[in-house]
């Protein structure tokens, strides 16, 4: 049997791009509307919603949010807008750099620089989730999801900001997996080029600070997930032990990134719990 | 009558919405007329929708309460006026107000088969036996001439449904379901989850030397896509026709019992079939779990 996380190649591309598209679509329209916003940062995650979107809804009904802030690489504008060009949908440019630098001036400044980062990372991404939020309202759009399966996993994202959104039609596909759909998708080769990045600080790696490659993460993942593999069965299987132990705990450590708050049950049916219907439900 | 024709309906229900579904119920069935066919087969649970957690409850149906069966009249006129047999999926509820995942078959104006879903998956994203109580037969029904057995999605997963279902004389093994898309495979056009249907479905076929109708269905409930691909097998195990993966449609069909003559003679595997010894080994098997 054949264990590897499976690529995504010209014969199983057909069907999943057209999965991928009709879920948008089914789920989009019975909103009520037809048009979705998304934030396009110039990275792989974002421009493969965005190509899938614009094939769904057609190129009218999606809206891009180009949010930089004044650290954001110039690079990456470029690629966002190399998206929008090469799609022809409506987009917005917004800078952030306002809103998070008033509020971080009443900062003291003795704060640790390695706290500081990480919150003014999570304040940009919190932002950007209240500006497509806003942006929702103010088209009548639905907010398109951009986290892979991957950093939803591993928690690599800002609990209500990025991993925020109506709907998500990449949350099931490993980042790895990303790369060859988004060479099917005929996504510009520059943004499928560029190492991974949250873009939240200038030369922010995403492989860098966790410390492990996408590719060799996803192997692991995909067993322990997709496979329900246990740990100690993935390492009999020749993996790094420290590795796969690693991962795991990043997994189990941010399942609360991945749930609705949790409700205190005090009456008979609760949210949630057992007042149980689809979100399709209306 | 030798041959019988049949529409498939790859329909995307509305989630708990009765009355939009039957409407679209109608609309098919008033169509198929024109197609010359005698039969038309929904997916499972084609009247309600899949996933439909608590509101089971509110979408139930007793068939024996005049009141409650009101909401049906409609396809049982249509039947009767189009002279038409009809198969549709609905959430029944029984006088005991049990719940069952349920399968008319409609003729001439009356209800002539209802089918509970006796397998009941309740692992991974599945959760039925939270809310239905498991059916206990595989009947065979007279459609036309033709003997036809239903199985509900799980159930033929089983292979114990089939075998039953054929040595109670089906030609027919009709089987509506909602199947969930999943599982990427390199080197295939199709999710694994399609591919383990096509795979079982002509197993069936050739083996049991009957006509397989496949019916599944398509939409999206909660981000849950389900894969269509509605085909039938003849009883070589060969498919003769399939609906497009994802894709909302119809398909007509025809069954032609001359065939199933053949096969059965050519190899006569259901002739040969002991039942004797099946139901001495499974006795056996069955005093061997009461002991241990």
């Amino acid at each position: 049997m054949k264990k590897e996380l499976p690529e995504i190649d010209e014969h199983n591309f057909p069907i999943i791009f057209k999965h991928l598209a009709y879920f948008i679509k089914d789920e989009v329209l019975k909103t009520g509307t037809n048009r979705v916003v998304l934030g396009l940062s110039g990275g792989i995650d974002s421009a493969v919603a965005c190509y899938l979107a614009s094939a769904a809804l057609g190129k009218d009904n999606v809206s891009a949010l180009l949010m930089p802030y004044k650290s954001s690489s110039e690079a990456s504008l470029k690629d966002a807008l190399k998206v929008v060009d090469e799609l022809g949908i409506n987009y917005y440019t917004i800078d952030i750099t306002k809103q998070i630098d008033g509020y971080f001036s009443a900062e003291k400044n003795d704060t640790p620089l390695d706290d500081i980062k990480v919150r003014i990372g999570n304040k940009m991404a919190r932002e950007r989730m209240s500006v497509l939020y806003d942006y929702s309202y103010k088209l009548k759009s639905l907010v398109l999801g951009t986290s892979n399966k991957s950093e939803l996993l591993l928690g690599y994202g800002t609990i209500y900001g990025d991993m925020a959104s109506a709907l998500n039609p990449i949350g099931d596909i490993y980042k790895t997996q990303i790369y060859r759909l988004a060479k099917h998708l005929r996504v510009p080769e520059s943004i499928i080029k560029k190492p991974p990045s949250a873009d939240l600080w200038a030369e922010q790696s995403d492989e860098a600070e966790l410390g492990f490659s996408y590719e060799l993460a996803d192997g692991i993942m995909y067993l322990l997930i997709d496979k329900m593999y246990k740990p100690k069965v993935i390492v009999s299987l020749g993996y790094d032990e420290n590795l796969v132990n690693k991962i795991y705990r990043k997994i189990k450590k941010s399942q609360y990134k991945r749930r609705m708050p949790i409700i205190a049950k005090i009456s008979e049916r609760t949210i949630n719990i057992d007042f149980r219907y689809l979100r399709d439900w209306s | 009558m030798n041959s019988i024709k049949i529409l498939l309906a790859q329909t995307s229900p509305v989630v708990g919405d009765l009355k939009k579904n039957i409407e679209n119920h109608l609309d098919i069935i008033s169509k198929a007329k024109d197609e010359g066919v005698s039969l038309v087969v929904f997916p499972e649970l084609s009247l309600t929708g899949y996933f439909l957690k608590d509101s089971v409850y509110d979408i139930g149906i007793n068939i024996n309460n005049r009141e409650d069966a009101l909401v049906l009249e409609p396809i049982f006129k249509a039947s009767m006026d189009l002279n038409m047999s009809i198969i549709a999926g609905f959430i029944e509820k029984d006088e005991d107000y049990n719940f069952y995942n349920s399968s008319l078959c409609v003729s001439d104006g009356k209800i002539i088969h209802v089918h509970r879903k006796v397998y009941l998956p309740t692992y991974g994203m599945f959760e039925e036996s939270r809310y239905f109580k498991p059916g206990g037969e595989f009947g065979v029904f007279d459609i036309g001439g033709i003997k036809t057995s239903i199985l509900t999605c799980e159930d033929a997963w089983h292979l114990s449904s089939s075998y039953i279902a054929i040595n109670k004389g089906a030609h027919v093994i009709i089987v509506n379901s909602a199947s969930p898309t999943r599982g990427i495979v390199e080197g295939l056009n199709r999710f694994s989850s399609i591919n383990m249907w096509e795979e079982l479905l002509s197993v069936i076929a050739f083996y049991y030397k009957s006509y397989v109708i496949y019916v599944n269905r398509v939409g999206y409930e909660d981000g849950i896509g389900f894969s269509g691909g509605s085909c039938i097998f003849n009883p070589s195990g060969e498919m003769e026709r399939m609906m497009d993966y994802l894709e909302e449609g119809t398909m007509k069909v025809e069954i032609n019992l001359d065939v199933l003559n053949i096969e059965r003679f050519k190899t006569p595997l259901i002739r040969d079939e002991n039942l004797n010894l099946t139901m001495k080994e499974i006795e056996g098997i069955l005093n061997e779990k009461r002991t241990s």
